[in-house]
């Protein structure tokens, strides 16, 4: 049996890889005690590293890590196309993560403290690419714990300002009662069937029904978990505070990657555990509990509420936390369609995603750095002082209200056809009018940043060799995706299937 | 029909029933003769110095902490050296890589001079020019 696990290890390279990468961050840290800069260049190494399997590994579809009796089927974790691409887009994102907070001057103010910023980031890391495989109950929560215990820690890790550690200890109070109220949730569901496979769950369900109250209330429970994650209304509420109190590379990576291994751990958990059958993409759920009309629910809502809440918003990282929220909603509506072309279109919309919204905070830190402030008053005239900046930020913005040529629009798009394709008019319309509402408060900044005059004098922005290239590797792409996406959706489709009963 | 925790129920209920029930009992027969000794907090006969409600120091906690990271240690131990023969080699290689994070994270606050009593290394001169900095700031 202990063979057997042995065995699994060579089918989660990825996450050795990682793991290993911490541990010698530990040991390099602790070694080396004067010489840190060495120490982001070797998360990297196993970042690559990690990356370069995960690419290679594309067709394996297996369940891994079967533990108890020899008949059991199903483990701990279950390894396919869907997970993969997942796991893919947080390595990108923290690669990207690593090369954001070296030049962010919050991270150089602790760098005496960076290696253990850096063991922390890659725990992150680990949760969360165990968050995207986890098909068990148990490895589900272990995995969001791993997730969470080290975010909650560099979230207030620079102590610069008070609002620091109260970012840092209104998300561990927040989460720690979501992740209690999940667990809660899952003890439920095995009091009631008996397992904690989400595979052997579904193997129950199909055979028994299950039509009580405690059911469906379990059910949101463990939603309630995962929303928090996610940061769907109405579990969304530590989100600006965290968002505007965390160092701003940690606001990119909570709103990229740990969004992103929510909703893997969100969709992989609606599809195997709930699905009866599948009909050329349509997903048929079992009875006992309307996913669809409750994902539509927190959808809207969510969307709504952050696109209003982001109107009133002075400070740029509370307003793209506010935008991050309801861009949680649109990916949200993907799911809620229950069909693999809303698969797709989520997918797609991830990728994009990831590219502008670590741009959008990208800039927003190089501004910080240099004028000291996230305030939209002290942006006027920006645009002019450092016109590469303005017409970057320009265009991310753009792509993230979701208007053509830019990315963000072949995202929604493709939001919008898995929608009308299951003849959800209605819904499709209260999204599309949502992107109205949030042109108004992305242009606001365009408003500042060219139009406003201002009576200060305009501070001088540097901008370093390396700022520039970063940024264009995430605006070429932003625009070249918005003209030419077919590369981004075979490239999601390649990696569609998801392993069910 | 009793499930098998309507059971635990009733036993809980009678368990409540019976102390609430010995205390009333006891407050209808006893004599009610009230003293400052009496309403002090037992401390083993002695009496008690100061408040409970003292701080403790925070060194005292990190020393819990790391106690309690070799306290789980000695507990997963336990069941993995009784199926030691029967994992044989692979158990013993599981066993030591776990043991072997265990050891780096030990290192760790061992360097970091987690494990040190000492008091802060900071003279009474530089204490106040920090105090007075931060009141600056403050005002």
């Amino acid at each position: 049996m202990l063979e057997n696990l042995f065995k699994d290890l060579s089918l989660i390279y990825p996450e050795i890889i990682v793991s290993v990468t911490l541990l010698l961050v530990v040991l390099f840290d602790l070694i080396y005690d004067k010489n840190k800069t060495i120490i982001p260049y070797l998360g990297l190494i196993g970042l690559f590293a990690a990356l370069f399997y995960s690419l290679g590994s594309v067709d394996i579809e297996t369940h891994a890590f079967i533990i108890g009796d020899t008949g059991n089927k199903f483990g701990l974790l279950s390894l396919d196309p869907f997970g993969n691409y997942f796991r893919i887009i947080i390595l990108i994102t923290s690669i990207l993560i690593i090369f954001f907070t070296k030049s962010s001057s919050e991270i150089h103010s602790i760098s005496e403290r960076s290696g253990e910023f850096y063991t922390l980031l890659l725990g992150m890391v680990l949760g969360m690419m165990f968050m995207v495989s986890a098909s068990d109950l148990i490895m589900i929560y272990i995995s969001v714990e791993i997730l969470s215990l080290s975010s909650y820690v560099l979230t207030g890790f620079t102590k610069l300002r008070d609002r620091d550690s109260e970012a840092s200890l209104k998300y561990l109070i927040y989460g720690s009662a979501s992740s209690g109220i999940m667990l809660f949730g899952m003890s439920l569901i095995y009091g009631l069937i008996g397992s904690t496979n989400i595979y052997e769950i579904n193997e129950v369900l199909q055979t028994t029904s299950i039509n009580s109250i405690i059911y469906s209330f379990a059910l949101i429970l463990i939603f309630a978990g995962i929303g928090f994650k996610i940061s769907a209304a109405p579990f969304h509420f530590w989100t600006p505070d965290v968002y505007e109190g965390a160092p701003i590379s940690i606001t990119a990576f909570l709103s990229v990657a740990s969004k992103a291994a929510g909703f893997a751990l969100l969709i992989r958990f609606v599809k195997v555990t709930f699905l009866a059958d599948n009909i050329e993409g349509n997903w048929i759920l079992l009875q006992g509990f309307d996913w669809q009309n409750f994902l539509i629910i927190i959808s809207v809502l969510t969307m709504t509420l952050g696109n209003f809440a982001a109107l009133w918003q002075d400070n740029l990282k509370r307003m793209l936390a506010y935008s991050s929220i309801a861009h949680a909603g649109y990916m949200l509506l993907g799911i809620a369609v229950l069909t693999d072309q809303g698969l797709l279109a989520v997918m797609i919309y991830f990728l994009v995603y990831l590219l502008m919204n670590i741009g959008a905070f990208y800039i927003v830190m190089i501004i910080a750095n240099n004028i000291g402030s996230e305030n939209i008053n002290d942006y006027n005239k920006l645009g002019s002082a450092a016109p590469f900046l303005g017409v970057s930020l320009t265009i991310f913005l753009i792509s993230l209200t979701g208007l053509p040529p830019t990315a963000g629009f072949i995202s929604k798009l493709y939001i919008f056809i898995a929608l009308l394709d299951v003849k959800m008019i209605a819904v499709a319309v209260i999204a599309v009018l949502n992107s109205v509402v949030s042109l108004y408060y992305y242009i606001r900044v365009l408003k500042h940043m060219f139009i406003n005059e201002t009576d200060k004098t305009v501070p001088e922005i540097k901008v370093s060799l390396n700022d520039v290239v970063f940024i264009l590797i995430l605006l070429v792409p932003t625009l070249i995706l918005g003209v030419y996406f077919s590369p981004i959706v075979d490239f999601a489709q390649a990696f569609l299937s998801i392993l069910v009963n | 029909m009793l499930t098998e925790f309507g059971k635990i129920f009733v036993f809980i209920i009678l368990a409540g029933a019976f102390v609430g029930i010995a205390i009333f009992a006891a407050m209808l027969i006893r004599p009610k003769r009230p003293s400052h000794e009496k309403d002090l907090i037992y401390e083993c006969g002695e009496n008690p110095e100061g408040s409970p409600w003292v701080k403790f120091n925070i060194r005292f906690y990190v020393v819990a902490l790391i106690f309690l990271i070799f306290d789980v240690e000695i507990v997963l131990l336990f069941p993995w050296a009784l199926v030691y023969k029967t994992f044989g080699f692979y158990g013993f290689v599981a066993g030591a890589i776990f043991l072997l994070v265990l050891f780096l994270g030990m290192a760790y606050e061992w360097r970091k001079g987690d494990l040190e009593w000492a008091r802060p290394k900071i003279n009474r001169l530089e204490l106040n020019k920090l105090l007075e900095k931060k009141e600056q700031q403050v005002s």
